[in-house]
């Protein structure tokens, strides 16, 4: 965003410049700060770059003046080739913006160059209780702005004194520096800061009378007739701004250096070593000394106001974005987890709640069933015990004996393959043969049929590839499946209901047949869906649990066109270490 | 002869046979054994198919036959057995208490309707029964055989004349009735005896009586 506006600003520039241009002349623009009323700044440095235009005839120097911001911003964006400023702008500028000085201004007497600014403190001539700098403490003091130069002058001679920044209240009166002069006529300010030689020269002029101020803590170790009240820098500077080529500052400096001033303009001199500022900003800890963050995000945020805005803007429209967002995600995942946990609860619930209802109508058969090796042990059990009786050779007793036993195993094993079957423990898919699930299933299953007189057809492979599946689950699409059938099958004069497993590639197909009356159309599109029935009994879950539980094993259950009777179809995938065996 | 079809009739009754029918081998097997632990011969059937080849008809036969069989089942067999006059015994094993068939079963001759699993000595009673009723049916046919072979012999009028007699006419009535005199009569009684090889006509009327009504 930043990057984007400096670069429209300079494209600006760029396409500003050939337009400008008159009489082929290339336009250079000089920034000079205005700590005075524009028209004296303008004064001053139209003077100035009068004699340029008159030294440099292949260009042409045009003048804007503004606040120290105004020409920091116009700096930042290459609006300007050079820039004249007062010391302290000139060292913010040198370290941010990388701008060199020219030359130096001399002092209005013309002493030096060296020491050509100072401060001034001054208080109205009457008030007898200032008389030095000492007595400013806990004083309002005024000065045109916050950064201004002389402020900082004069805040390092405080401090020398023992006065912290904190120990006055500072009064701003913006510019132009006469404004001070006003804050202290009318008494809102207890003293005011003023560049040196302003009030010399205001008297000068006439504007204020020689005894309405007077300066505190003035310093007789300088070299200049302005009364100061600081020690004195260098003077303001003339530099050039980074973007601007080095050939046109030479030439620029070579024309400052060499100008032949009137009486009232100004001298340039060689750049000045600005260390002396340096050190005094780095001592106050301001302008590019003060913590980083304060100047980092104090100059940024001017230096991009436009763009800051914008990128304010937009990040706060992406930071309200991002947390509406994360809070749609959050409760749309819980919505979701909640959604889907309670699904899995009631899926599980009615896939139970299936196999309580299969076993329901086989468990009459099943009775049956266990019954078989009950009767069989019992007849063996009483067979011994009149063999025995009888003083029989106990040979026949004994193998008597060993089938007792098989028959309780077998008794077991139905009670087991029943409990195994009603059991509420969570699915578990692991590994399994098919063909050994589809047997176990149709064992349960058998029973019932027999009661119905109907013999289920049985066909599969010895061997098949295994599958990953919850054992009772497949046994319990398969059971249901085959309940079906049976129940289509009631009334036909030849019953006939078929289950056969096969290997097709890279999956088990089952599938359950019988010859009943097959699938009306609509029921043939309502199979699957919930609480679908052509059953007087029933729920109709079956179908739809048989479906969930088949997809949950990564397969599919359908019912196929048949030309007579119904045919229903799953498919599981073979566990894939084994499909390549 | 008389003393030989006696001895005979004995024997077909130590002769016995105890046919199981249950297409659960295990179970078939376990009946078996307990059948064969009182002494009686046993052989197992896996079906009603099996059971109609095996079957001698000739010796007293019980049936141990459950009623929920593949293909031909119990009660169909019974009616079968039924069709071929058999003189078997069939005892009915269920797993279930199934009246309606229970009552069919009873209605078609069966001895008892046991439900699994079953007292042991109430089958062994039931199967006692089965082959004594089953060996009485053998004797009384072949009573009715032996009879009917010996009055195959006689002439119309001698079988009026015993007709009459078995009614409990006496010779005159019997002459009086068929208009025939009082010594044809007596000819034709001892034609009667000799044909039929009894020493009276009294052990005659017994011998009809029994086949009659077994």
């Amino acid at each position: 965003m930043r990057t984007r506006a400096a670069f429209a600003l300079a494209l600006a520039a760029l396409l500003a410049c050939p337009a400008a241009t008159t009489k082929n002349l290339v336009e250079v623009r000089v920034g000079a700060l205005a700590t005075l009323g524009a028209r004296e700044v303008e004064s001053d440095a139209a003077a100035t770059l009068a004699q340029l235009n008159k030294a440099l005839p292949a260009y042409h120097f045009t003048l804007m003046t503004g606040t120290k911001a105004y020409l920091t911003a116009a700096v930042a964006a290459h609006k300007i080739d050079f820039v004249i400023t007062n010391p302290g702008h000139y060292l913010e500028l040198k370290i941010d913006y990388s701008v060199t000085a020219l030359a130096t201004e001399q002092s209005l007497d013309g002493y030096s160059s060296a020491e050509a600014v100072g401060a001034a403190v001054i208080a109205l001539d009457r008030r007898g209780d200032l008389q030095r700098l000492a007595d400013l403490r806990g004083a309002r003091i005024a000065a045109a702005a916050p950064d201004a130069f002389g402020l900082y002058a004069a805040e390092r001679e405080l401090r020398e004194r023992g006065i912290a920044p904190g120990a006055t209240s500072p009064v701003f009166s913006g510019f132009p520096l006469d404004n001070v002069f006003d804050l202290l006529r009318a008494g809102r300010a207890d003293a005011g800061i003023v560049g040196a030689c302003l009030l010399e020269k205001r008297i000068a002029e006439g504007r204020i009378g020689p005894d309405d101020f007077k300066i505190l803590g003035r310093r007789n170790d300088t070299p200049t007739p302005c009364a100061t009240s600081t020690a004195l820098y260098p003077g303001w500077a003339f530099a050039r701004v980074e973007q601007t080529p080095e050939s046109l500052g030479a030439e620029v400096a070579r024309a400052l250096l060499t100008l032949q001033p009137g009486t009232n303009d100004k001298a340039w001199d060689p750049p000045q070593d600005y260390g002396p500022v340096e050190e005094l900003y780095r001592t106050l800890q301001v302008g590019p000394y003060a913590p980083l963050t304060r100047l980092g995000l104090a100059d940024l945020a001017w230096r991009q106001r436009y763009g800051l805005a914008v990128a304010a803007m937009a990040a706060a429209w992406w930071i309200v974005h991002v947390i509406r967002v994360a809070q749609l995600v959050r409760r749309r995942t819980r919505e979701l987890e909640e959604a889907h946990e309670l699904a899995r609860l009631k899926d599980a619930q009615m896939e139970h709640a299936l196999r309580l209802s299969l076993m329901g109508e086989m468990a009459s058969s099943l009775a049956h069933e266990i019954n078989q090796p009950l009767a069989a042990i019992l007849s063996y059990a009483r067979g011994c015990e009149r063999r025995l009786a009888r003083g029989e050779d106990g040979a026949a007793v004994r193998e008597a004996i060993g089938r007792i036993a098989a028959q309780a195993e077998r008794g077991g094993a139905i009670v087991r393959r029943m409990r195994e079957f009603v059991r509420k423990n969570p699915a578990r898919q692991i590994p399994l043969e098919p063909a050994e699930v589809f047997r176990d299933a149709l064992a349960l299953f058998e029973p019932t049929a027999a009661a119905r007189d109907l013999v289920v057809d049985f066909e599969a492979p010895e061997r098949l590839p295994p599958v990953r599946a919850d054992r009772v689950q497949l046994e319990e699409v398969t059971i249901n499946l085959l309940q079906n059938a049976l129940e289509a099958v009631e009334g036909q004069a030849e019953k006939k209901v078929r289950l056969a497993v096969a290997q097709e590639g890279a999956r088990i197909v089952a599938s359950v047949s019988d010859n009943g009356p097959g699938l009306t159309p609509e029921a043939r599109e309502k199979l699957f869906e919930a609480f679908f029935t052509t059953k007087s009994s029933g729920l109709g879950l079956g179908l739809s649990l048989s479906r969930s539980i088949v997809e949950a094993h990564g397969g599919r259950l359908s019912a196929d066109e048949a030309r007579q009777g119904a045919t229903f179809r799953f498919y599981l995938p073979v566990v894939e270490e084994a499909a390549h065996v | 002869m008389s003393d030989a079809r006696m001895s005979d009739s004995q024997g077909v009754v130590s002769q016995g046979v105890v046919y199981i029918v249950d297409d659960d081998p295990a179970l078939r097997d376990a009946i078996c054994f307990l059948v064969g632990s009182v002494g009686y011969a046993a052989r197992a059937c896996e079906s009603a198919a099996e059971l109609l080849r095996r079957i001698e008809e000739d010796r007293p036969a019980c049936l141990v036959l459950d009623v929920r069989l593949p293909g031909l089942s119990g009660l169909e067999l019974q009616r079968e057995l039924y069709a071929r006059e058999s003189s078997a015994r069939i005892i009915f094993i269920t797993g279930h208490g199934d009246i309606p068939k229970a009552v069919r079963a009873i209605r078609c001759g069966a001895v008892d309707f046991l439900e699994k699993p079953f007292d042991d000595q109430v089958l062994l009673d039931r199967i006692g029964e089965a082959l004594d009723a089953s060996a009485a049916e053998l004797r009384r046919r072949a009573s009715r055989l032996g009879l009917e072979r010996r009055l195959a012999g006689l002439t119309e009028r001698e079988r009026d004349v015993l007709r009459l007699v078995i009614a409990g006419k006496t010779s005159k009535g019997v002459a009086s009735a068929l208009d025939i005199s009082a010594k044809t009569v007596e000819n034709h009684r001892h034609n009667i005896m000799t044909k039929a090889g009894v020493a009276s006509v009294a052990q005659l009327i017994v011998w009809a009586t029994e086949v009659a009504h077994g």
